[in-house]
C-alpha cells in the first residue's frame, strides 16, 4: 500500500486515537468539570503544533484552532525535549493563547520516532482549583492574573518518563484541591500515554512518512473544504458593533467591534474599535493568534455549511485576525481572563452581525447570547451547600426560512440542564416554573427563539449568583425587518409589595419564602413580522408563545375566538405602509446609547485610548464615559431621555474625544 | 419480524433431551404484519410441524419502534404539573450538534398546544403540595378533550416520590374521558428525572392503542391456524413478556430486535465474554456479553429521544453492506469515503441490478471475489459483478487510486474494493474500540460473534484489526435474532428511586422498597405463567459520590426467590460495592466521600428454556475437506486462487487455512490469510488466528 493510499486509514486512526485519549482521561479524572460538563479535550498535533486529529463528539470542540508550538518552544528553552517528557502549563500569556484561563491545565507530550519528534499529544482539563483569590479560582471581579491563581509557564513535569516531584509538589502546594488535581494529572498522563501507544502503532504499520504526509494532507483537505464552504459569503468588507451590558466592575457597557473582509472564501477579522481591556476577568488573551474564543462563530458557520468537515487546524488556515494589543480581545499580561467566555458570547453575536451582511440567507439574527449558571449557596449548619439550579440560556436567532430554536442555544457551551428533581433533592428550594418565556422571541417573518423563565421559592437563607445574566440592557438584534428579542430580567417577589428588581446583580441575598424569577433574553427575529404567515402566528398563539395582543401589535394578526380574522388582519397589516425589510434592528436601548456615543466618534475615542499606556486606558475611559452618563437619566439607556439631553451629552462626549485627540494629531 | 422478512425458528426437544432447531423465512406483509405470521405458520404446518403440540410461541416485532420513529402512533396529549408546560419541549436542553447555526431541536412528540397543566405537585420527600379538586379535574378533562387526543400521558414533577398519587390521578382523569387511556409516568416507571420519566409515559401512550390492536389481530391469526399455546413477546431487556403484560406495557418491547441477537449470543455461545457484531444492510451494531449476561444500559436513544428503561446495550458502529462509497478529497489529497449514506434495500448495491449507481460495501465483497455472483442468498439472487466492477473502477479513477496501477476494470475495481473494505474495517474497529474504552473493556478479552447478513463476511477482518483471535460464526447467522427470541427467558426489570445519602436509615428504607419490588416482580411472574421457584432475582443500584452528576449502576447480588431476604447487602457492603465499581470504571475510590443511593433496580429472570442450545465448538478432525470450487480472491494487494468450501464439508474435518471462502446457508464467511477455521457438528464455525496461544 503506497503512502498516499494509507492516508484515509491513518486519518481515521488518528481521530480515533484522540477520542480514545478523551475516554481515558474522562474515566480516570477526578474533576467535576471533566465528568459533568465535559470541560476537557485531547488531540494530536503535527510538528508545527497544529491539531491534525481532534475528537468530534466528546470534549470541548471549540479549541481545534489552538496551537501547541509556542508552549513546546518555551519548554525547550531549558533543553531539547526527550522521549517520555511531558510539558505542563496553564499560562495564557507564555503559551500564546493555548491556555485560555488558569484553571485549564494543559499537558503536551512529544511523540518520537527514534530520535525525531513526529507529533505531539495534547490534553487539557478544567481542574477544580488552581489557587488565587476565590475557591475554584474564577471570579468576574478578579482584577489581575495574579488573583486568578498559580501561573505555570511551560515546564516539564515528566522527564523521560519520571515525574518531577519538585514541580508536582510546587503546583499542588498552590491549589485548594491537591488530591483532585493530582488525580487529574495522572488522568492526563494516562491519556497522553494512550495517544503515544496509538501513534507508535501507526508508525510501526504505516511508517513515518505516511504519518507526516497524512498530517499535511488532512489539514490541507479540511482547509480547502472550509474555504469552499465560506465561498458562499459575498466578497466585501462588513462592520458591526455590539455591547456587553457592563464590564463586571462598573455599570459601563463594553463595545466590541468587528470588521470582516471576505475575499474568495478567505476571511480577515479586524477587532479595531473594540474597547480596551477591562479591570475584571472578561478579557481574552488571544496573543495575536487566530484564537478559539474569537472564532467560534466562524467554526460553527463552516460546520453549518459543511456538516461532514473534519475537525482540525485546517478549519482556520484561511482566517486571519487582527485584535489590537491591549484590547478586550487581546489583553496584555497581567489582565485577568477567568471569565473570557462571557466576552466570547458577545464576540459571537458581533461576528454574526458582520457575517449576516455577507450571507443574509445563511447567518441567523442574534441568538440570546448568554449562559447563566444560576447558583444558590445555601447556609447550613455544616457549611454552605453550593449548587447550580439550572444553566440558563436563551434561544437561537431566526434566519431566512426558519424560526430560531426556543430556549436552547449551543453557541458557547452546549450544556445539558439539571433535572428539577435532582436539584430539589439537594437544595431547600421548590422550582415553581421552568418553561419557555412567552412573548420574548424577537418578532419577525421568522420568529427569534424564546428565552427561558425560571421561578423558584427558596426555603432557607442563601446567596443567589446569576453571573452572566447579560442582555438586560442591550437586546439580541433582529435583521431584515425582524425585531430584537426581549431583555433578560431578574426579579425577587414579583408582583408583591416586596418586589425587587436588579440592575447589575452579582450576589443577591435571599431568605426563606422569597420567590426568585429569572427570565433570559429572547433571540432576534428575521424579516418583517407583518409578513409572517398568519397561520404561523396563530400556532404561536395556540401554543401560548405569543399572546393575542402581541399577535395584534407585533404581527398585525387579529385573532378572535381562537381564529384569524382575515379581513381585520388584512386591513391592519395594510396600515403599516413602511415595512423596513433590510438591516439591523438593535432595539431602542442600543439606538439611544449610540445616539449619545455615535459609532464614528467612539472609534476616535477608542483610538485615542489605545494611544495611551495600557495601564492608563481603563481609568481614562471610565472618567470620560461617566462624565457623559452623569448627564443622562439614571436608568439610561434602558429608559429614554429628552432629545436635548441626548444632544448635550453627545456634545460632551465629542468634546472630550476632541480633547483626547487634538485635530492636528488625527491626520 | 423485520421489514423484509419474517423469520421463524422452531425449537424441538426430543424425548432424550436432544434439541433440534428448524428455521423458516417468509416475506413480511407490511400492511398487516400478522398476516406473514399466519403464512409462515401454515408453511410450517404443511411441512410437518404440529401446531397443536407447541408449548409456547415467542413473538418479536418492530411495529412499536417504527411507530415511534415515524411518529405514526396515537395522537397524545400530555398533562403535567403547573409551570412545566415545556417539560418535553426544553428536554435536556442540549442541541444535537454544537457546530451548527441551523441546528434544530426536533419536533416534540407532543406540541405545546396539546400540553396541559394541572395544579398538582409533590415535594422531593413525597409530601403532597398541591392537588386538584374534583371540579378542577372536571375542568381539566374538558381541556384535555378539546385537544382531541387518542391517548393521554400524565406526569407530575416529583411524581416518582409517591407513584400512587399520580396513578390515582390518572385513574380519576381516565374516568372522566370517554375510552381514552391515560398513562401515568410514575405509575409506569418511578425513577427520578422528570423529563425522561415523562417521555416514558408519552411514548407508552403513543404506541399503546396501536400495539393493543395488533396483538388482538395476532391472537386471531394464531387461533386461525389452531395455535393455542401461551404467547410471549420479546422485550428490549433481552427477555420475554407475557402477551397480556406486553399489551399494557408495549414500550418495554420496542428494542427487542437487536436485544434478541445478544440474548442468543449469551445463551448459546459457550464463551463467557462475547462481542456481538450484527452487520446488516444499512449499519452495523455491536454489543457485549460479560460473564454470559448481556450488558444493559439505561441511556439509550430512540432517535433523539432518551429511553431510561434498561435495554440491552447495543451501539451502532457504522457501515452496513449497503453503505455507499464516494471518492472525495482535493486534487493533492484523495480520499475514499465509506458511508454514512446507504443505498438501502432499494435501489440497493450496484450488483443487485435494481438501478443502484453508487458502489457499496456489498459490491466490494463481490469485486474482491469474496461473494459468489451466483450463490448470493443461497442462489436466490444473481449478482451483476461486471456492473459492480465498473462502478468501483470509476471510484478508483475518481479518487486517484487507479493511478497506482494500470489495467482493466477488474484490476482497478479490485484495488478500490480492497481499499474500501480496509477503510470500512478501520472505521468499525475504531468506533468499536472507542465504545469499549468508554465502558472500560479491552477488545482482546472477547470472542467475536457475527450475525446478520454481512456479519460473518466481515468478521475476521474486523477481529484482525482489533487484535481479537477467535470468531465463532453461529449456524444460521441470519436468523440468529429469531433464535434468541425463542430461547429468551421471562424477564422483567423494575426500578424505584430513593435518592438519599446512604446510611442505616436509607438501608432500612431500601429494604422496604425492595420487598415491594420483589412482591410486584413475583406477582408478575406468576401472572405471566412463570414458576417463582425457577426464577432468579438480581439486584443492582445506582449510586454516586455526593456531588457527582452521574451515577454508576452497581451490581449487588443475585439469589433464588427463596433467598430474597439475602438480596440487600448491609451498609458497609453496599458502600464497598460502590467504591469497588467506581474504582473499576473510573480508576479511583474516595473512601472519605459520602455516597448517595439513587435508584434500586431489580431484575426478575426466569430460568431459560430447558432446551439448552449451545453452539458446538468441536476439536478439528483429521480428514482433509474438499473445496467445492476455487475463486480468485483479492487480499493483501494481490489476487489469490482461494478454495471455497461449503460449511457442511468442514464437519469433522481438519481445520482449513485462509485465504479461503466458506459458504454457509445464508451468508459467506471470508477466512483471511493467517486464520484457520473448523466446524462444529451443528454448523458453528470457529475461526482462529494462527499463533493464537
Amino acid at each position: 500500500m503506497s503512502t498516499g493510499i494509507a492516508r484515509d486509514i491513518v486519518t481515521l486512526k488518528l481521530r480515533a486515537a484522540s477520542e480514545e485519549m478523551c475516554m481515558t482521561l474522562q474515566r480516570t479524572s477526578r474533576s467535576l468539570y471533566v465528568k459533568e460538563t465535559a470541560d476537557f479535550c485531547c488531540a494530536i498535533a503535527d510538528t508545527d503544533g497544529r491539531f491534525v486529529a481532534y475528537p468530534r463528539n466528546i470534549g470541548v470542540s471549540g479549541f481545534v484552532g489552538l496551537n501547541v508550538k509556542p508552549a513546546v518552544e518555551a519548554a525547550a528553552e531549558s533543553g531539547p525535549l526527550r522521549p517520555g517528557d511531558v510539558i505542563i502549563t496553564n499560562d495564557p500569556y507564555s503559551t500564546q493563547g493555548l491556555a485560555t484561563h488558569l484553571p485549564d491545565i494543559q499537558m503536551i507530550r512529544p511523540y518520537f520516532d527514534g530520535e525525531e519528534i513526529v507529533a505531539y499529544g495534547w490534553c487539557f482539563i478544567h481542574c477544580s482549583d488552581i489557587g488565587g483569590r476565590v475557591p475554584s479560582s474564577i471570579s468576574p471581579t478578579n482584577d489581575s492574573l495574579y488573583s486568578e491563581g498559580l501561573q505555570i509557564p511551560p515546564v516539564r513535569i515528566i522527564r523521560e518518563g519520571s515525574i518531577d516531584r519538585d514541580i508536582e509538589r510546587l503546583v499542588l502546594r498552590n491549589t485548594r484541591t491537591p488530591e483532585a488535581n493530582r488525580g487529574d494529572f495522572h488522568a492526563m498522563f494516562a491519556a497522553l500515554e494512550t495517544g503515544s501507544r496509538r501513534t507508535a502503532e501507526i508508525l510501526e504499520r504505516y511508517g513515518r512518512s505516511t504519518l507526516v504526509d497524512t498530517h499535511g494532507a488532512v489539514i490541507e483537505e479540511t482547509a480547502e473544504r472550509a474555504r469552499d464552504a465560506l465561498r458562499v459569503l459575498a466578497d466585501g468588507t462588513y462592520r458591526f458593533v455590539d455591547f456587553l451590558d457592563h464590564d463586571g466592575v462598573s455599570s459601563l457597557p463594553v463595545r466590541i467591534s468587528v470588521t470582516i473582509t471576505l475575499r474568495d472564501g478567505a476571511m480577515d477579522i479586524d477587532f479595531t474599535g473594540t474597547d480596551p481591556q477591562v479591570d475584571s476577568a472578561f478579557n481574552v488573551a488571544s496573543q495575536g493568534t487566530v484564537h478559539a474564543w474569537l472564532t467560534t462563530r466562524v467554526l460553527a458557520l463552516v460546520g453549518t455549511l459543511d456538516p461532514e468537515v473534519h475537525l482540525n487546524a485546517g478549519l482556520i488556515r484561511d482566517v486571519t485576525v487582527n485584535a489590537p494589543w491591549g484590547s478586550l480581545v487581546n489583553a496584555e499580561r497581567p489582565a485577568a481572563v477567568g471569565v473570557r467566555h462571557a466576552s466570547s458570547s458577545r464576540v459571537n453575536d458581533t461576528l454574526s452581525g458582520a457575517l449576516i451582511q455577507a450571507a443574509e440567507q445563511i447567518v441567523p439574527a442574534a441568538s440570546s447570547g448568554l449562559v447563566v449558571p444560576v447558583v444558590l449557596s445555601e447556609q447550613r449548619p455544616g457549611g454552605n451547600v453550593v449548587q447550580v439550579l439550572e444553566p440558563m440560556v436563551g434561544g437561537m436567532g431566526a434566519r431566512y426560512g426558519a424560526d430560531g430554536v426556543d430556549g436552547r442555544d449551543s453557541g458557547i457551551s452546549n450544556l445539558s440542564n439539571n433535572p428539577v428533581e435532582t436539584v430539589e433533592a439537594e437544595l431547600s428550594t421548590t422550582i415553581l416554573r421552568y418553561a419557555l418565556r412567552p412573548n420574548s422571541g424577537g418578532p419577525g417573518r421568522w420568529r427569534g427563539g424564546t428565552g427561558l423563565e425560571l421561578v423558584f421559592e427558596v426555603h432557607a437563607k442563601a446567596s443567589l449568583l446569576t453571573r452572566g445574566l447579560e442582555r438586560r440592557v442591550f437586546r439580541p438584534w433582529g435583521y431584515a425587518g425582524g425585531r430584537p428579542g426581549a431583555q433578560s430580567e431578574l426579579v425577587i417577589n414579583e408582583g408583591t409589595e416586596h418586589e425587587q428588581r436588579f440592575a447589575a446583580p452579582d450576589v443577591v441575598p435571599v431568605s426563606s419564602g422569597d420567590v426568585v424569577t429569572l427570565r433570559t433574553a429572547g433571540a432576534g427575529g428575521y424579516g418583517h413580522p407583518f409578513t409572517r404567515d398568519p397561520r404561523a402566528v396563530l400556532t404561536d398563539v395556540d401554543s401560548g408563545l405569543v399572546s393575542t395582543s402581541a399577535a395584534y401589535r407585533d404581527y398585525g394578526v387579529v385573532i378572535v375566538e381562537g381564529d384569524i380574522d382575515q379581513e381585520a388582519t388584512r386591513s391592519l397589516r395594510a396600515q403599516q405602509d413602511q415595512m423596513p425589510g433590510t438591516g439591523f434592528d438593535l432595539g431602542e436601548e442600543s439606538e439611544r446609547w449610540q445616539a449619545v456615543f455615535p459609532i464614528d466618534v467612539y472609534d476616535e475615542f477608542v483610538l485615542a485610548l489605545m494611544e495611551r499606556a495600557t495601564a492608563e486606558r481603563s481609568a481614562l475611559r471610565g472618567r470620560v464615559l461617566s462624565d457623559v452618563v452623569a448627564q443622562l437619566p439614571e436608568q439610561f439607556p434602558s429608559v429614554g431621555a429628552p432629545a436635548e439631553t441626548i444632544t448635550r451629552a453627545r456634545s460632551t462626549f465629542q468634546d472630550a474625544v476632541a480633547r483626547l485627540r487634538p485635530s492636528e494629531a488625527r491626520l | 419480524m423485520g421489514g423484509t422478512f419474517t423469520d421463524f425458528v422452531v425449537v424441538t426437544q426430543g424425548a432424550g433431551g436432544e434439541v433440534d432447531t428448524r428455521r423458516h423465512k417468509t416475506a413480511s406483509t407490511p400492511h398487516d404484519p400478522s398476516e406473514a405470521v399466519e403464512h409462515g405458520l401454515r408453511d410450517l404446518a404443511a411441512d410437518g410441524v404440529d401446531l397443536t403440540d407447541v408449548d409456547a410461541v415467542v413473538h418479536g416485532t418492530t411495529i412499536g419502534l417504527n411507530a415511534i420513529i415515524q411518529r405514526s402512533g396515537a395522537r397524545v396529549s400530555f398533562v403535567t404539573s403547573l409551570g412545566y408546560r415545556d417539560l418535553l419541549g426544553i428536554a435536556r436542553a442540549r442541541l444535537p450538534e454544537s457546530f451548527n447555526l441551523h441546528a434544530s431541536a426536533g419536533v416534540p412528540l407532543v406540541p405545546r398546544e396539546r400540553v396541559l397543566e394541572v395544579d398538582a405537585r409533590l415535594s422531593s420527600d413525597g409530601t403532597l403540595l398541591r392537588h386538584p379538586s374534583g371540579a378542577q379535574l372536571d375542568e381539566l378533562a374538558q381541556e384535555v378533550l378539546a385537544t382531541a387526543p387518542e391517548a393521554v400521558a400524565l406526569s407530575l414533577v416529583e411524581g416518582f416520590t409517591a407513584p400512587e398519587v399520580e396513578r390515582s390521578l390518572a385513574a380519576a382523569l381516565e374516568a372522566r374521558l370517554p375510552d381514552i387511556p391515560v398513562v401515568s409516568a410514575a405509575g409506569t416507571w418511578p425513577e427520578i428525572r422528570e423529563y425522561e420519566r415523562s417521555l416514558i409515559a408519552v411514548l407508552e401512550a403513543h404506541i399503546k392503542p396501536l400495539m393493543a390492536q395488533y396483538y388482538v389481530r395476532l391472537r386471531t391469526r394464531l387461533e386461525n391456524v389452531g395455535l393455542s399455546a401461551p404467547v410471549l413477546i420479546s422485550a428490549s431487556n433481552g427477555g420475554a413478556l407475557s402477551l397480556d403484560y406486553a399489551t399494557q406495557h408495549p414500550l418495554e418491547t420496542v428494542l427487542s430486535g437487536p436485544a434478541s441477537g445478544v440474548t442468543a449470543a449469551a445463551l448459546t455461545i459457550p464463551r463467557a465474554n462475547v462481542l456481538t457484531f450484527d452487520m446488516g444492510g444499512t449499519s452495523s451494531d455491536m454489543s457485549v456479553v460479560v460473564d454470559r449476561s448481556p450488558v444493559l444500559t439505561t441511556r439509550t436513544m430512540l432517535g433523539q429521544l432518551p429511553l431510561m428503561m434498561p435495554v440491552v446495550d447495543v451501539s451502532a458502529i457504522g457501515s452496513g453492506g449497503g453503505s455507499m462509497i464516494t471518492a472525495g478529497g482535493t486534487k493533492d489529497a484523495t480520499t475514499v469515503q465509506v458511508g454514512p449514506r446507504s443505498a438501502g434495500a432499494v435501489p440497493g448495491p450496484v450488483c443487485y441490478g435494481q438501478g443502484g449507481r453508487t458502489p457499496t460495501i456489498t459490491d466490494s465483497y463481490l469485486s474482491t471475489g469474496v461473494l459468489d455472483p451466483a450463490g448470493f442468498l443461497g442462489g436466490a439472487m444473481q449478482l451483476d459483478y461486471a456492473a459492480a466492477d465498473a462502478a468501483l473502477a470509476d471510484t478508483a479513477r475518481a479518487s486517484g487510486l487507479a493511478h497506482a496501477t494500470f489495467g482493466d476494470d477488474r484490476e482497478a475495481a479490485g484495488l478500490a474494493a480492497e481499499y474500501v473494505l480496509d477503510v470500512a474495517t478501520v472505521q468499525m474497529a475504531t468506533s468499536l474500540r472507542t465504545i469499549l474504552a468508554e465502558r472500560g473493556h479491552e477488545p482482546t478479552d472477547f470472542t467475536l460473534v457475527p450475525f446478520g447478513g454481512a456479519g460473518p463476511t466481515h468478521a475476521a477482518l474486523l477481529a484482525d484489526e482489533l487484535g481479537i483471535d477467535e470468531v465463532l460464526v453461529p449456524a444460521s447467522a441470519a436468523t440468529f435474532c429469531a433464535l434468541g427470541a425463542a430461547v429468551a427467558p421471562l424477564r422483567r426489570d423494575l426500578a424505584y428511586s430513593i435518592r438519599r445519602d446512604l446510611d442505616d436509615r436509607v438501608v432500612t428504607r431500601a429494604a422496604t422498597v425492595l420487598t415491594e419490588l420483589v412482591g410486584e416482580g413475583i406477582d408478575w411472574l406468576r401472572t405471566s405463567g412463570g414458576d417463582p421457584d425457577r426464577a432468579r432475582l438480581r439486584l443492582s443500584a445506582d449510586m454516586r459520590y455526593q456531588g457527582q452528576a452521574y451515577e454508576l449502576t452497581v451490581d449487588l447480588s443475585e439469589h433464588d426467590v427463596g433467598n430474597q431476604e439475602q438480596l440487600l447487602p448491609g451498609l458497609s457492603a453496599l458502600r464497598e460495592a460502590f467504591h469497588a465499581e467506581h474504582e473499576r470504571v473510573h480508576g479511583f475510590r474516595d473512601s472519605s466521600a459520602d455516597i448517595e443511593l439513587g435508584t434500586l433496580r431489580l431484575a426478575v429472570i426466569h430460568a431459560a428454556t430447558e432446551a439448552r442450545i449451545t453452539a458446538e465448538v468441536a476439536e478439528p478432525g483429521t480428514r482433509t475437506p474438499l473445496p467445492s470450487a476455487h475463486r480468485s480472491v483479492r487480499t493483501r494487494g494481490r489476487w489469490e486462487e482461494a478454495p471455497v468450501y461449503r460449511s457442511s464439508a468442514l464437519l469433522g474435518s481438519a481445520a482449513v487455512n485462509g485465504p479461503a471462502v466458506i459458504d454457509v446457508s445464508d451468508s459467506t464467511v471470508l477466512l483471511p490469510a493467517g486464520w484457520s477455521c473448523s466446524a462444529g457438528k451443528d454448523g458453528t464455525l470457529r475461526l482462529t488466528k494462527e499463533n493464537r496461544a
